[in-house]
């Protein structure tokens, strides 16, 4: 153990800038070395994490965000890579995370009616086809099974990379008169898409899990109803339970679902590298594939043939990502309390002379958190240091941490750090055979987590606010996009210009790369991204609203005389434009 | 929990035995054997009347079926056929009772890729209500879920040598990402491109030792890393050619369980830990009693240095393997080089392993040992909807109100006590439709209320299983009688699987002891070349002394097409100083031999 950097025995007295490495001199600690650490304390800006063991991150997200995104989703345990590329290992650090996604979602879609079933990882070739502009969507690169052990299979079957050629033909089966409607059915599933695209852990990847709603209305109106339903429980996921802020609105004709009526869309921002991300996607179907799966019912009056109308709507593993990223620091993981495994870690400051008081006083309170349902951790491996468990459990982005040393138990207290301020205070602990000051003791902890999650959630959405920029011409909207912002425009809202935009983007970010280079300092050209510049979406007014940019009514119809900021016609609609994933 | 105390000294014999009618005698003890049952619950009595369906392999059709009440051309399962119709009698034609349950509940359809299977919303939320308690179970002995790939590189597979072997015909292998038409072929003909070969083959998980292991390599490094303990929920293919519903498909649905251990102790004790968390899930949660033991080395899991099994008895006699739990010993430590470093000596030494699963069969054991000639029976502890209300709606309008207020308030009092309940208020079904489709569809208790009942201040209660009524009043403590009702519910079904796995199962001293006992059964499978044919005569558990020898299992096995389901765990000292009812020799072993699934 490093003397000078393990200062601190009881945990009262840090202060901002003193090293927090602390630490005893027990046999163990001494035996195995923890690791080196110096680090400045919340409240400053962030000093370069050195740390000289393999379990640290050593780049900065700010500097190298793809490797340090890297580091992150496999140093905290949440990500295993595989010999596969572009498959991943779903550790139980991050598998716990995506049970809690799924048993909000899952709950809140029963609540709709909506039945969940379970259909074939297989579709045949032929029905794969069914549907062509379907199916020229996902290009056919799926996975293609043509052997069973080593025989040929006299037709080859494919890996579902969505399953609507799969779910549609049994309901058309199903679905015979109108007292079969609604039907709403929902799967949690794998699917897998043969992606060339450079993989990124969560949020590109060739398997996945998710899960895909699919239902069918007699009433055009109430499938249009349940597609912003659906929505709205996609919002909630992020905001509510992920703490990202997200945006709704709907999808330009060259974004939207192929095959589809509309789309409707919640987009996620990672300031960290200006890239917005598809949060999840709600889909109108219409009748479209009502009419190629030959889905019909007899209506209620006339007795006639009628196809209903069909939705389907997805969200997948990329949720976790998206926390990931957004949330994210140099120290590692940061979770939000509503979806993190542990909320609360209880780490004992142990010296040889006072030992058994610690742990009891650390078991006392994690009961008493327990008691509370909360999902908290009593750390008592004796073979690491406090110091590399603060590490751990910081890079694993445990929300909460609770010290108690010698000294807290004598004077009653604890310290209780927030890993997303990094924070710590003194706290009094409950006396363990009085019931009502425990209970105000875990109802102090449970505040304490609420204003994390609201934290989290805030400070997202300030950074995601301030990257967002009004535009309505090329110039600025190049500058906006350089500068790794999202743009909102004026738009016309024709396929033909969205496509110009993509090109002239691509042209521009090079020609601006070129000028950096022969104008400025060569090595700053790796910080432009050249990607194609597409639609995110056309906002609703609503949420146009609730961003504070305008009035809604404003947004939503752009006065005739606003012209598209690209083509200069005449402006339909305003959208919103970035790089994305 | 075995039973295989005196009372199965006293099961009647002869009743399998005395019959004059030959081959059918076996049949015809069933018979009355469900006769007896129904006749004692108050039931219908069996229409013996009906003939037998011509037999055919199940076949499962892209088309949609032609088959019609009536006209039974083929086995199949299809969502347009039996939904209205009656059921095939269980006596009649048991592989088609199967069937038709399933097609009646709407538990499953079949798919168009062949051997799969579509889990309707009713089947699947019977399998969310076992997976969500076993899951629970399974977290308690500390295992954390996790999430492996579905792809498997073909070379992870070959690294352990049995398990190659065992897995290795029956794996979909995934070869090309893109199709292309066929130069110069039909029009729309395509095949795989050429270009678009992957460069390893990839294998579709038929279960995930192989990667489960290629990753604790590097998870594991240190006696403090140990034990690791992880389980998945997934789906997992097994290219089979002869597939039935939830017992055998393509696809399906699992839980996986894989730990590995300091010691070879700690790993066999949590091997039958496991088996003992199935052991008490199927008895507790899905009143199914079954019998737990070791499995032979010709029956083991591929890779497995021990397989511990959990057989159910189906209501034709026939075995389902349920569930199995493996002690792996060293061998994927080794095939995967996974050591750790001892806490004392330091050296590096291979880890222990066990894994462990169950499947949406045991939707299949839970179809096949609970219902009945009326269709589906759930145990209440799984049934999606636990009580079913039914107004019973007069003309009059005041009183119809009052009718449904009634309900809607027992529904809510039902829901505040934590019961799962349905008020079926649809107005264009009559009362006996409702009773009719409730009933296939296995809700536990139905509630009929009509103005009369709420005059007197009562409701009729419908049972499933015995199909007995009784007015309850609805007094303050109402909902806790239903609540009571339940319980028994659940432990009644557990008693009469207990009662039939008692009655079924024989033991048996001597070879020609067991081909007499199942000497009918044997006849007609030589003259029959279907092999469901046979399902349709009850066969039993048998239990002997043996003498453990491969040869002599596979010749009975060819013989009398019974297998080895285990070695039971109770019991195996009744062996010593006994000799093999096959070879006469010193018995090592009881044994318990059934036809199985």
């Amino acid at each position: 153990m490093d003397a000078a950097v393990s200062t601190e025995l009881d945990g009262l007295s840090l202060g901002a800038n003193a090293t927090r490495e602390r630490g005893g001199q027990t046999a163990e600690q001494t035996e195995t070395q923890g690791q080196v650490v110096k680090r400045a304390s919340s409240g400053e800006s962030k000093k370069r994490v050195e740390r000289e063991t393999k379990e640290g991150i050593d780049c900065r997200k700010l500097e190298n965000f793809s490797s340090w995104y890297q580091q992150v989703v496999i140093k905290a345990d949440l990500i295993e890579l595989y010999d596969i590329s572009g498959c991943y290992i779903f550790r139980p650090w991050s598998f716990a995370i995506w049970e809690k996604i799924v048993e909000f979602f899952d709950a809140e879609i029963k609540k709709l009616g909506v039945q969940n079933a379970y259909f074939p990882l297989f579709v045949s070739e032929r029905r794969l086809r069914t549907e062509q502009e379907h199916l020229e969507g996902f290009a056919a690169e799926v996975a293609w099974v043509t052997k069973s052990g080593s025989s040929e299979l006299d037709e080859p079957i494919a890996i579902r990379p969505t399953s609507e050629t799969i779910i549609y033909p049994a309901m058309s089966k199903w679905i015979r008169s109108h007292r079969d409607l609604p039907l709403k059915l929902n799967q949690w599933s794998n699917v897998v898409r043969w992606e060339f695209k450079h993989p990124t852990p969560f949020i590109r990847s060739r398997e996945f899990l998710w899960q895909e709603g699919h239902t069918a209305y007699a009433d055009r109106s109430e499938a249009d109803h349940e597609v912003l339903q659906i929505l709205e429980l996609y919002r909630r996921v992020y905001e509510e339970l992920l703490a990202v802020p997200v945006i709704k609105g709907t999808k330009s004709d060259r974004e939207r679902f192929a095959g589809g009526l509309y789309t409707t869309t919640v987009e996620a921002f990672v300031p960290a590298n200006g890239r917005a991300v598809q949060g999840a996607t709600s889909h109108s179907l219409g009748q479209n594939f009502a009419r190629m799966f030959g889905i019909y019912y007899e209506g209620k009056d006339s007795g006639e043939k009628l196809m209903p109308w069909q939705n389907s709507w997805g969200c997948t593993t990329r949720t976790i990502g998206v926390a990931v990223m957004v949330h994210g620091d140099d120290r590692g993981l940061v979770l939000p309390p509503r979806v993190a495994p542990l909320q609360v870690v209880i780490i004992p400051i142990i010296t040889k002379s006072a030992s058994a008081d610690v742990i009891s006083a650390c078991e006392a309170i994690c009961s008493c958190l327990q008691r509370a349902n909360l999902r908290v951790k009593f750390d008592d491996r004796s073979e690491k240091t406090p110091g590399w468990k603060f590490n751990e459990w910081e890079l694993r982005g445990v929300p909460l941490r609770i010290e108690v040393g010698p000294r807290d138990v004598q004077a009653g207290t604890a310290t209780i750090a927030r890993r997303d301020t990094m924070e710590k205070w003194s706290i009094r602990v409950p006396n363990h055979s009085i019931s009502e000051e425990e209970d105000a003791f875990a109802q102090e902890i449970h505040q304490t987590l609420v204003r994390i999650q609201t934290n989290l959630f805030e400070r997202a959405s300030a950074e995601r606010n301030a990257r967002i920029r009004c535009v309505s011409d090329w110039g600025t909207f190049m500058q906006a996009i350089v500068q790794r912002c999202m743009a909102l425009t004026p738009w016309c809202n024709l396929n033909e210009c969205e496509e110009r935009v993509r090109q002239q983007s691509v042209q521009d970010s090079l020609a601006y790369r070129e000028r950096l280079a022969t104008e400025t300092d060569p090595s700053a050209t790796d910080a432009v991204l050249s990607g194609a510049v597409k639609t995110l979406c056309m906002p609703f007014a609503s949420e146009l609203e609730r961003l504070g940019l305008t009035n809604a009514a404003e947004w939503e119809a752009p006065a005739p005389e606003k012209q598209c900021f690209a083509c200069n016609g005449p402006a339909r609609r305003w959208a919103l434009w970035g790089r994305s994933y | 929990m075995l039973r295989f105390g005196l009372r199965m000294e006293q099961v009647e014999r002869g009743a399998f035995i005395s019959s004059s009618m030959g081959g059918s005698c076996l049949r015809r003890h069933w018979c009355e054997h469900l006769v007896k049952s129904e006749r004692l619950n108050g039931g219908r009595r069996l229409g013996f009347v009906r003939s037998c369906r011509p037999l055919a392999s199940w076949k499962l059709s892209a088309s949609p079926t032609s088959n019609r009440r009536g006209v039974h051309a083929t086995r199949r399962l299809s969502s347009d056929s039996n939904e209205s119709g009656a059921l095939t009698p269980r006596a009649v034609n048991y592989a088609q009772w199967y069937l038709d349950v399933i097609a009646a509940a709407q538990l499953a359809d079949t798919s168009p890729v062949k051997g799969t299977l579509v889990i309707r919303p009713l089947g699947w939320a019977i399998w969310e209500s076992m997976r969500d308690e076993l899951d629970r179970r399974i977290r308690r002995t500390g295992a954390q879920n996790v999430s492996f790939p579905l792809l498997i590189p073909q070379s992870f597979l070959s690294r352990e040598a049995e398990h190659v072997q065992g897995f290795a015909k029956e794996c979909a292998v995934v070869t090309h990402h893109r199709l292309r038409a066929v130069p110069d072929g039909a029009p729309g003909a395509l095949e795989p491109d050429p270009s678009a070969r992957l460069e390893e083959p990839l294998v579709v998980r038929p279960t995930s030792e192989t990667i489960v292991w290629h990753m604790f390599g590097k998870w594991i490094q240190s006696y403090r890393d140990l034990p690791l303990m992880v389980n998945q929920w997934c789906n997992v293919v097994r290219w089979e050619l002869r597939t039935r519903p939830f017992l055998r498909t393509l696809e399906f649905y699992w839980q996986e369980g894989h730990t590995a251990h300091a010691t070879a102790a700690e790993a066999n004790a949590k091997a039958r830990e496991m088996l003992e968390v199935y052991r008490s899930f199927l008895a507790e949660w899905l009143a199914i009693p079954a019998i737990i033991g070791t499995k032979t080395a010709s029956e083991r899991f591929a890779g497995a240095e021990e397989t511990f099994t959990i057989e159910a008895m189906m209501q034709n006699g026939w075995a389902l393997q349920s569930g199995t739990s493996h002690f792996l010993g060293q061998n994927f430590a080794r095939a995967f080089g996974v050591d750790y470093q001892g806490a004392e000596s330091g050296a590096r030494e291979l880890v222990w392993a066990t894994s462990w699963g169950v499947s949406t069969r045991l939707i299949g054991a839970l179809i096949m040992i609970h219902s009945d000639d009326n269709g589906l029976v759930l145990p209440p502890s799984v049934a999606p909807i636990q009580v079913v209300i039914v107004p019973i709606l007069p003309k009059d309008p005041t009183e119809k109100a009052e009718v449904l207020q009634r309900c809607q308030q027992m529904q809510e009092g039902l829901e505040r006590a934590g019961v799962r309940v349905h008020n079926d208020r649809r107005e264009n079904l009559r009362p006996g439709a409702k009773y009719f489709e409730w009933e296939r569809r296995g809700v536990p208790l139905r509630i009929e209320v009509g103005i009369r009942d709420l005059q007197n201040q009562a409701m009729v209660l419908v049972n499933r299983r015995t199909r007995s009524k009784e007015s309850l009043p609805l007094a303050s403590n109402w909902t806790e009688s239903i609540i009571a009702r339940l319980e028994e519910f659940q432990a009644g079904l557990l008693r009469a699987a207990e009662a039939f796995l008692q009655q079924h199962t024989h033991r048996v001293n001597t070879y020609d002891e067991l081909k007499s006992l199942i000497g009918a059964n044997l006849h007609a499978a030589a003259t029959e070349q279907d092999s469901s044919a046979d399902e349709q005569r009850v066969a039993g558990f048998y239990l002997a002394p043996w003498h453990d020898n491969a040869e002599n299992e596979a010749f009975i096995k060819q013989d009398c097409k019974m297998t080895i389901r285990c070695y039971p765990l109770d019991g195996q000292e009744e062996a010593q100083g006994k000799k093999c009812f096959y070879s006469g020799l010193p018995a090592t072993h009881m044994a318990l031999f059934a036809r199985s699934y």
